[in-house]
């Protein structure tokens, strides 16, 4: 009875490391005039839309609860962080203007 | 905000599952009109949303492997009745007997619904979780740097 020999073990192949780390941001340019507060306006509308999908699917569940109700946590819960976010904004905003207006000149 | 939103595919999906395990756990035992087809157990396929080969086969990566931007989620493919043979009851007084007296009722395996549906379940519960933690995560990276 002949055993086949078993073969040696082969190298592994070099792996590159997936580059997941060094992402590169798109630069955000705002259409028309790039101002900063074109920018807010901006964000606060899209938290806006957030909230009225979020409001629709309510009401949709209301009136037919037909739609998983997944959909309508993930829908409050996507507005609610969005909101967490601007009032994160606003704070900081907020606290850059009175430090600037409380500089001793 | 992707982490969720994959979350939020495979709750769908599994909601899907557990009413395509619903239809065939109520229906386990509908017995088949004389001449007419019997209810066949139905099987929810899900897949990947992106094209699996089209994401493992990336060339323009050199090799790299995936592509993260790719995921996407998972997506309900479709839903497919098995072919399985009619379970074959003899039950003469039946009015749904055919001429030997048997009445065929579907080949519903009840055991492998239930441990389907608990497998169903426990999938939704962990997408939830993963879906929390995505969130958790979210609301700790709005701390950063917060002036106190």
């Amino acid at each position: 009875m002949s055993a086949t020999p078993i073969p040696p073990i082969a190298a592994l192949p070099a792996v590159t490391p997936q580059s997941i780390v060094p992402t590169v941001l798109p630069v955000v340019q705002p259409p028309g005039s790039a101002s900063f507060g074109q920018m807010l306006l901006n964000g606060l509308d899209k938290i806006n839309d957030k909230i009225n999908n979020a409001d629709s699917a309510v009401r949709a569940f209301a009136l037919d609860d037909s739609i998983p109700v997944h959909q309508v946590t993930f829908a409050l819960d996507q507005a609610q962080s969005s909101m967490e976010l601007a009032l994160q904004v606003r704070a900081r905003l907020l606290d850059g203007y009175q430090q600037l207006m409380n500089m001793q000149l | 905000m992707r982490a969720t939103e994959i979350s939020l595919t495979g709750l769908d999906v599994e909601w899907r599952r557990l009413e395509v395990i619903a239809e065939n756990l109520a229906n386990a035992n509908t017995a088949a009109p004389v001449k007419g087809p019997v209810y066949q157990e139905l099987h929810l396929i899900s897949g990947p949303r992106n094209d699996f080969g089209a994401m493992l086969n990336r060339t323009d990566a050199g090799g790299k492997g995936l592509d993260i931007d790719t995921l996407s989620g998972v997506a309900v493919q479709g839903i497919v009745a098995s072919s399985s043979p009619p379970r074959l009851v003899h039950e003469p007084g039946n009015p749904m007997a055919n001429s030997q007296g048997f009445v065929a009722y579907p080949a519903i395996d009840h055991a492998g619904q239930m441990t389907k549906m608990i497998e169903t379940s426990r999938i939704y519960e962990a997408n939830i979780v993963a879906m929390s933690l995505a969130r958790e995560m979210y609301t700790k990276a709005l701390e950063l740097g917060r002036p106190r």
